[in-house]
């Protein structure tokens, strides 16, 4: 059932990707490869543009400059970019996902619809025009504004951001208490280097703010699941309905039923299969960038020592993750997701 | 004289498939030794740049470069060695090759995705009866390694 809402819903968002808006790569520097949301990489290139779903990497000498309708993204080296898309309040809004890494955003002007940005454990509203974003390698998010006002959410809690102070997220947990910061004053490499240290000192804490986070993923993904469930059985019932009223009384009292029922009734539908992939790919994310870097270091510093007991217990842990991961999230991806 | 000739072309071919079969396994030989050789010496640079991104390693997709990279510096920097390195069971990739790895549709995705037909998935023998598999894409110009499972 899972993989016919699927199909479904994804059909559905290419009507919606229409909304989304497009981002110019302006520069490109050093190790910088481009994921299609087609699943096909490639280097990329100034005068590259990027659209709903694409990723951007930029490796140790990598960076890169995009322009979104007068937002400037400045990727850092070490980072991991995406574009994505959600609904909020009826609206499709862009989203900018920051995976890993470090990016500042400034925006020239305020529209007051500006893009969400999110990390793996937090997402932030922008009221600011000048901001900058650290995701740590164990999933915290570390926000440092320089002029405006940025929201901070994680966990249900929200804090307030005005300019030169800066906040940190743990994974899975609400946001700590905001303090004076300058972004030129954060060493991304240092604070992430402390992040990853204290992660593999504790790899099984680790895993479970891991795990904390995947499940609030997986709920949000079931809810809208179930949600896009009863509208498309809706949206059906009522485009029956509406070829009855063609039929039947016209095609002008057909084409007022349709704006006024069909019509909204598809475009929540639509909305409801936006947020149930932008939550499968939020755990992706996570899964990716977070889990499975936490595994891979594991086997690298425990390769010739499988039997120790922290490993067997961290592997024994990961499985339970994986096992979480792959029958909740696993049915709402596709292949080129991968 | 016809059935001599019909005999002489199948004793011609069966030699062809065998010579092929032996030249298949002296290349499949020569690489599982290459990469125990890298990884004994020390070579995380080399074994690096021979490495496609995406690359797999036991179950999980990895899709960074230097995150591929610091598996080969990480292992070596571990101390971890490949003692008496022999070819075990190597075949060519099928449709069910991702099931050696990880019965997920993560890694299932990730052969049908990235993995070409000529490429095979080797067994590496270690002195100590340990195995690890390998997926190599070998050609007259280039040798590429995408996964690494093991040891196991």
């Amino acid at each position: 059932m899972k993989k016919t809402l699927l199909s479904f819903g994804l059909a559905l968002l290419i009507t919606a990707a229409a909304n989304a808006v497009p981002s110019d790569v302006t520069y490109a520097e050093g190790d910088v490869t481009t994921r299609l949301s087609s699943g096909k990489q490639q280097d990329t290139s100034i005068g590259d543009v990027l659209n709903t779903g694409d990723s951007v990497k930029t490796g140790q000498d990598g960076q890169a400059e995009l322009d979104q309708k007068g937002v400037t993204i400045k990727v850092s080296h070490g980072t991991v970019f995406t574009l994505m898309e959600r609904s909020q309040a009826g609206q499709t809004s862009s989203v900018m996902s920051v995976a890993l890494g470090s990016i500042r955003f400034r925006y020239d002007k305020l529209t007051g619809q500006e893009p969400m940005v999110r990390t793996n454990g937090a997402v932030a509203g922008v009221r600011g025009t000048e901001f900058s974003v650290f995701a740590g390698a164990d999933g915290s998010t570390l926000i440092a504004v320089d002029s405006g006002q940025v929201t901070v959410q994680a966990e249900g809690k929200s804090v307030e951001l005005a300019s030169a102070e800066g906040v940190e997220v743990p994974l899975g947990q609400p946001p700590g208490d905001k303090f004076v910061v300058h972004s030129d004053q954060i060493d991304y490499s240092k604070w992430n280097g402390d992040k990853l240290s204290a992660m593999l000192a504790d790899p099984i804490a680790a895993l479970q703010s891991v795990q904390t986070a995947l499940t609030g993923y997986i709920k949000d993904a079931n809810d809208y699941s179930s949600m896009l469930k009863d509208y498309r059985e809706k949206l059906l019932a009522e485009q029956q309905k509406l070829a009855a009223i063609r039929n039947e009384k016209g095609k002008a009292e057909g084409d007022k039923y349709a704006s006024e029922i069909v019509s909204p009734l598809l475009t929540q539908t639509i909305n409801l299969g936006l947020n149930m992939r932008f939550s499968a790919l939020a755990a992706l994310s996570l899964r990716r960038f977070v889990g499975g870097r936490l595994y891979l270091f594991m086997k690298e510093r425990y390769i010739a020592n499988v039997e120790d007991p922290t490993y067997t217990d961290f592997l024994a842990q990961y499985d339970s993750l994986l096992s979480s991961f792959e029958q909740s999230i696993v049915p709402f991806l596709v292949q080129a997701d991968i | 004289m016809r059935k001599l000739l019909l005999a002489a072309a199948a004793c011609a071919a069966a030699m062809a498939l065998a010579s092929c079969a032996s030249l298949q396994h002296s290349w499949d030989q020569g690489n599982v030794e290459t990469v125990a050789k890298l990884i004994n010496g020390g070579q995380s640079a080399k074994l690096a740049a021979m490495s496609a991104t995406p690359f797999l390693v036991d179950g999980e997709v990895v899709t960074l470069k230097n995150d591929i990279a610091g598996f080969w510096e990480g292992i070596i920097k571990a101390g971890y060695k490949v003692e008496g390195p022999a070819l075990g069971e190597a075949a060519p990739v099928t449709a069910d090759s991702y099931k050696q790895f990880a019965d997920t549709m993560e890694v299932k995705s990730f052969f049908a995705e990235y993995v070409k037909k000529d490429t095979r998935v080797l067994e590496l023998r270690t002195g100590a009866g340990g195995r690890i598999l390998l997926i190599i894409r070998d050609s007259w110009f280039s040798k590429t390694i995408q996964g690494f499972k093991g040891p196991f």
